[in-house]
Order: C-alpha cells, then structure tokens, then sequence
C-alpha cells in the first residue's frame, strides 16, 4: 500500500527535467520534495498528479498503476501555488465541484455536499465564508479554500506545489502548522513542493533533496540535516 | 507504462481534427473564398483586359478621389489621435473614461448613419444648408463631404491604438526629459515617438485601409457623379451596375491587395514588434 | 476651448509636463465638431415631426420590416460568429499547426477588405450560378436576393469581432484551473462547460455584442448580395439612403435615430460586461 516511484524520466523540449528520480514512501506519509529551481520537484509532483506524461519509469500506489491512469480518476488533490480557484464561483461551489461533476451513481446528495463543505471549512478555519467569491478573500484565504477543494473529494493522495510561495512570511508559517495538523487529522499520503528547507523540514517525516532531475538524498529530517551525503546536499542545507 | 495517458489540458485527437477541421472549413467558405473570387473574376477577361480596366479614365479619377481624401482624413486623425493618446496617457482628469468612451463612439454607429448626420447639417434642408448655398460654398456631393465621412469613420482608429500603448509607458521618461529642460516638442519628438512609433504606424495603417475603404458613409454624401465624386468603392457599384464586371473586380482587386497589404505589414508588426504594440495585441 | 480646458484642469497640479490644454482642447474640439455635434443634429432632427410624426415615419410597414431585419439577421450573425468565433479562437490559441499565422492573419480580412469589394464578391459568390449558389441552388436554397444573403454578408463583416475578444482572454486564461478540474476528477467535457466557458463568458458576449453592433449597422456589403426587395430583404441602412435620395429628411433621421439609439445601448452593454467581468477579478 506504499507509494513507489522507480526511476522517472521526463524531456522537455531541450533540458531534461527528470533523470531517473527513484523513491519510495508508507502510505499516509508526508514527503517534502526539497531543491532549488530547475530540480525537477515540481515536474515530478506533476507527474504524480497526472499533469505532466512520464517518459519512462513507474509509479505504484496502492496496488494501481499510478501512470497508467489519467488525472482524473487518480483522485489525487492537487494545490497550486497560484490557488487555481474557478473564479465564477462562490467558496462552496469551488470546494465542492469534485463532487459535483461525479457520474449520478457516485455523486453524494446535495445535503451530504453541503455538510461535507461546512466541515472542511471548519477544518481549514474558514468557517461561514461559503458565499464568498475568490476575489474577496486574501491570499492565505485563498490557499485554504484551494485545500479544502482538493480535500473534498477523499483523495487518495495530496500533491502540493509550492502552496505557501505566493504568501508572506507570517502567512505561511500559520498556514505550514495548519497543513501538519490536517495531514495528522485525514492521514493522506501527501507530496510537498518547495525550495524553503526550513519549511520542508518544519511539516515532512521525509525529505528528498532533489538537483538535476535526480534525488540527490531521501530520508528523515534529521538525518538528512545531520549527515549530508553529497557536497551538494550540505552546501544547499548550510546556505 | 502500459496504458497510453495524455495531458489534462491536451485534447484528444478527435477533437482537434473536428474543430481544426470546422474553423479552417469556416475560414475558407466565409473570408477566403471571396477574396479568391476577386482576383479570379478580375482577371476573368485576361490580364489586357484588366490593365485597360484599370487605366480607364473614370477609374483612374476615382483612385486619385480617393487617395485625395485618404490623404486629408488620415493626418487630420492621426494628429487627433497623439493629442488625445498625449492628454489621456500623460495626465488625470476627471471624465477622462467618459471621454475615451466617447471616442470609441464613431465605431458603434452605422456609416450610413454617420453620412445621415451630415446630411442633416450641411444639405439643403439642414442647419447651414442655406447659409452655404447663399455663399456657394459646396460640402456635400463634393469633396468635403468626401473627407468628412472618412474622418468620421476612421475616427478612432489611432487614437485606439495609442491610448492604452501610452497608458502602458507611463511618464516616468517624459518627466525626466522635461526635468532635465527639453521643451514639450522636443520631449515628445525625441523620448515619446520612438516610444510609440510602430503603434502609431499600426493605427495610421489600419486608418488608411478603413479610409480608402469607406462605402456607406462617402455614398450618402458624395453624389456619385462619375469621374468627379466617385471613390474607388463607389466606382465599383457604379461598374458592378453597370455589368461591367471585369472593371468593378479589377478596382476590387486594387483594394484588396491593398487590405492583403495592410494585413501583411499589421502581422508583421504584432510579430516582430509585439512588445512595442498595445497589450491587446500580444497574442 | 480654452474655458473647457479649463474644467478639465488636472487633478494634480505636479505635473512638469507641457501640452495638457493644448492637447486636451484639441481632442475635445475635434470630437465635439466632428462627431458629437453631427451626433445631436441627428438626435434633435426627428423632433420636427413631433413624437407622433417620428412614431409614423417609423411605423410604416416597410420601415418596421427593415428593422425587423436588421436587428434579427444582426443577432443570427453575432450568434453565429459567436460560436464560430469561439472555435476559431480555441484552433488559434491551444493548437500548434503549420499555417497557423496565416490562418491568425485571415481573421481580420473583413476589417481589411472594403464593404463593397466583399459586397461584390459575396453576391457573385452566391448568385444562383456562381460557386457556392450554385451548389446551394441544388439542394432548393436561394441566397442572393433573400433574407439569407443579409445574413451572409452580416456574419463575413462580423467575424472579427468575436475572435479578436475571445483569443486574448483564452490565452491568458491559465492552464491551472484546467489542471485543477482535472484533478478533482472532471471530464474534459466537464472542464470545458463548467470551468472554461464560464471564465470567457464576459469575454464571448463583448464579442457578440460588437458583432451585432457592427453588423446592424453594416450597408455596403449587404446591398449587392440582398437584392433589397422592400419588405422583403430591405435593411434599414439602405432604406435611411432611400428616404434620403427622396429628400425625406426627416424620415431619415427617424429611423437614423432608432439606429443611433441601437448604438448608444450596445455601448452601456458593452460597459455593463466589462464591469460585471472586472468584478469577478
């Protein structure tokens, strides 16, 4: 039931972007995925979501064939940087759109969504702003209501990409807590972008330190902070 | 990977052949084929016949109309269009949405409509109609009312693609200039046009297709007398009329390598110069 | 102008730069010379015939099926572009293709080909023994010389006018809303209807709205290809040039005024959208 991604290359157009990243991870692990831009970490995370085609490796989760199936019935939440909220929507039509657009068989009852959107901005601490429309919230605001969308369809696994970058500083710090606590409340397997290793090493019990398309060093926090494995690896941590 | 997944964003490829299939069939049934039509019907007698259509007196005396008019209406616009680019661009005042909004105002009114109210002032039972009569000066059926229709509905076209070109540049440079103690003119001559010279080329060109185009307008006003008020347009119906089909396609065809023209140099311009053209135009 | 120069002082007297009355007074003179004071001329003319004078110039059976034509064949064509436009747009900005600047450049023929060159060709094109008339005569369907051909030459000079609004906002439209869709488990289908249209909305109907102002308005490309059979395929434009050719000034001007008054409403429209989209930012 682990998540197992064995050597995944992808070329764009001139540059490779990713050079055979290898890792694997327990189900309901919290993976930060850690390394300057052009590292590939935000390729890779989009592979994961289904975003990006894999040119060659694989990924297992839970016994599926991760690549092999298209984004959209990978039910994995996906969080932008930039919110990606439906602007012509209000909070609660954002957030329950997952649930919306299922075939009738699956789709739950109204007052089943309208529950399901009530806690999750419970959850998220945005409780009452259900007809609130994007353009009205602040930014931070903005990142809760883009989790609590990819929260609301029970996803197999949260992918996250550099959520808190457009944010200022207090902001994210608040947001990094509230992220923890809500990943040890569902227990979703969850990737993490970010090129902020002390973000990376505040909310993951993984790191995986990526340069050149390739992960240069995986493990624990601590383990990783206390012994650097590469020349590259500690002089990224010291700086 | 065994299965083959593409992109979320990609569409599947039935997709893009039907809607590259619909919008290239729409392209070709409804703009492109009559454009062939013109060139094809124009050389219908031959290329003798074409050349003698177009050395016809009439014909000759309707291009010169024409360029006459084109060349009065299109500096007199061109000029408007850095005046009020300069005061909207440079300066705040109120009124100043209301005023842009106004400007706009001549695209959204009907040419013939736009000769009507001319019509209304100058004809013999409008406004002046009597006073001009009394000193014989003549507007309508005649030249003036010939540029005035084209000022009119070319009104907009440089100061349109000025305006937010100039929004855009701010004026942080111009300030410096002054500062630094050039005059107003030679601010402008020296830092404000080579700011905005391919704009302003790209309205003076799009302005002086719609000039020498111009139809409904110029026919309520020209009077149609051949050989002295018919425009290259009004030529064509004249000829059309008259079943002279080779002569109305060949003026046709004057004009629309004339459009072709203008479209090559406005393409060149947004590819080449994009970042120097105004924000709607970077696609 | 110096006194409306005057009312139009700058908010902020900073300003170390010259030419503000100057500029300013000449594009209010120019304007008010040339567009606005020809505008209410036209805009008092109709009054000489007092309300009622204008209600019966208006309501003459011939005038009231000009402009029954005018505004009905102006809607089928901006709908019709709209949806066409929209197509196009979507080709133009998501699909890589050789060709595709010349096909980008195209669009904007109708803007670049006089009326009465596309007014010509259209009609030989439709004519009962030309390319496409001759094909459509096959199958019972008459062009040239009925309501069809209005609607034709409406829907070639209106096609810019949608592409040209729709293609900037699709293409900054970004692809993360899409991606996100995906992610939630939409179809493609889903993505587009629920998520993509939404957003171009404001966008398709500016476009739209230009389309049928410019194409109620529009004369010279509809007069050869409609054959103009009053009552029948009479646009109102020509029937303004009509009455004028008979020196009926005034019920020129009558029917001058419902175009204009068109005009000024498409213009609050237009506004309304943009505003109503601005809020949505």
């Amino acid at each position: 039931m682990s998540l197992v991604v064995d050597s995944v290359s992808k070329k764009f157009a001139r540059f490779p972007a990713l050079n055979g990243a290898s890792f694997s991870a327990p189900q309901g692990a919290f993976v930060s995925l850690l390394g300057p831009s052009g590292s590939g970490k935000t390729t890779l995370l989009r592979i994961l979501g289904g975003l990006e085609v894999a040119d060659s490796g694989t990924v297992r989760f839970a016994d599926l064939n991760w690549l092999g199936m298209p984004a959209r019935t990978r039910n994995a939440g996906f969080v932008f940087q930039q919110y990606a909220l439906f602007k012509h929507m209000t909070v609660a039509d954002n957030i329950a759109f997952g649930l919306k657009v299922r075939p009738r068989d699956k789709r739950p009852a109204k007052d089943e969504i309208n529950k399901r959107v009530t806690d999750l901005l419970q959850l998220v601490q945005l409780p009452g702003l259900e007809g609130r429309y994007p353009s009205q919230l602040s930014g931070g605001q903005r990142q809760r209501v883009a989790l609590a969308r990819a929260l609301a369809i029970e996803p197999r696994m949260l992918l996250l990409d550099e959520p808190f970058g457009a944010l200022d500083a207090k902001v994210r710090k608040e947001l990094r807590v509230d992220l923890r606590r809500i990943h040890d409340h569902t227990g979703v397997t969850t990737v993490f972008v970010t090129h902020d290793q002390e973000e990376a090493f505040a909310v993951a019990d993984l790191v995986a330190v990526m340069k050149d398309g390739r992960i240069e060093q995986y493990g624990a926090p601590a383990d990783v902070r206390r012994n650097p494995k590469t020349a590259f690896v500690s002089e990224f941590l010291g700086a | 990977m065994s299965k083959r997944v593409t992109k979320p964003t990609e569409d599947p490829l039935w997709l893009k052949l039907t809607l590259g299939a619909v919008a290239l069939a729409f392209v070709a049934v409804v703009l492109v084929l009559p454009l062939v039509l013109v060139f094809k019907e124009a050389l219908a007698g031959g290329v003798d016949a074409f050349f003698n259509a177009m050395t016809e007196p009439d014909t000759l005396a309707s291009v010169k109309l024409s360029l006459l008019a084109a060349a009065i209406a299109v500096p007199l616009n061109t000029v408007f269009g850095i005046a009020a680019a300069w005061a909207i661009a440079k300066f705040d005042f109120r009124g100043k949405t209301f005023l842009v909004t106004l400007i706009d105002l001549p695209f959204s009114v009907s040419p013939v409509v736009a000769g009507l109210v001319y019509v209304l002032i100058f004809g013999n039972h409008g406004w002046f109609g009597s006073t001009l009569a009394d000193h014989d000066i003549r507007i309508l059926f005649a030249l003036p009312g010939i540029v005035l229709a084209t000022i009119f509905v070319t009104f907009p076209f440089v100061a349109r693609e000025l305006i937010p070109l100039m929004v855009d540049q701010g004026r942080d440079e111009e300030e410096a200039a002054a500062t630094l103690g050039a005059s107003g003119f030679r601010t402008f001559l020296m830092v404000t046009l080579p700011n905005i010279k391919w704009g302003l080329l790209y309205g003076i060109l799009l302005c002086n297709a719609r000039a020498l185009g111009e139809f409904g307008a110029v026919s309520v006003l020209s009077g149609k007398i051949r050989g002295e008020t018919n425009t290259m347009p009004l030529h064509i119906q004249l000829l059309y009329d008259n079943y002279d089909y080779v002569g109305a396609f060949a003026v046709a065809a004057l004009l629309a390598m004339l459009g072709l023209l203008t479209l090559a140099i406005k393409s060149f311009l947004e590819w080449r110069y994009a970042d120097e053209l105004a924000a709607s135009h970077r696609h | 102008m110096s006194a409306v120069g005057l009312k139009f002082a700058p908010l902020k007297s900073q300003h170390v730069l010259p030419g503000f009355r100057l500029s300013l007074g000449f594009t209010i003179f120019y304007l008010t010379s040339l567009v606005l004071i020809p505008l209410l001329a036209l805009m008092l003319r109709p009054f000489e015939l007092g309300l009622d004078g204008v209600w019966e110039a208006i309501s003459t059976p011939r005038v009231l099926a000009s402009l029954r034509l005018s505004f009905g064949m102006a809607l089928a064509a901006a709908i019709i572009d709209s949806v066409f436009g929209l197509i196009i747009a979507w080709v133009l900005v998501r699909y890589r293709f050789p060709g595709r600047a010349i096909l980008d450049a195209l669009i904007d023929l109708p803007f670049a080909l006089p009326t009465a060159v596309a007014g010509i060709a259209l009609s030989t094109l439709y004519a009962p023994s030309g390319w496409l008339g001759g094909i459509l005569a096959e199958y019972g369907i008459k062009v040239a010389y009925t309501p069809w051909g209005v609607l034709i030459a409406m829907v070639f000079i209106s096609l810019p006018f949608t592409v040209r609004t729709v293609q900037p906002v699709l293409a900054e439209l970004g692809k993360d809303v899409e991606e996100a869709a995906a992610t939630l488990g939409a179809t493609r289908v889903q993505t587009i209807s629920r998520v993509m249209l939404p957003m171009l909305y404001p966008a398709i109907l500016t476009g739209c709205a230009m389309a049928f102002a410019r194409a109620v308005g529009e004369y010279g490309s509809i007069i050869f290809l409609a054959g103009n059979l009053p009552g029948i395929s009479e646009i109102a434009p020509l029937l303004i040039v009509i009455k004028l050719e008979e020196f009926n000034y005034a019920g020129a001007a009558a029917i001058g005024v419902v175009m204009l008054a068109t005009s000024f409403v498409m213009l609050l429209a237009l506004n309304a959208i943009q505003s109503w989209a601005a809020r949505r930012r």
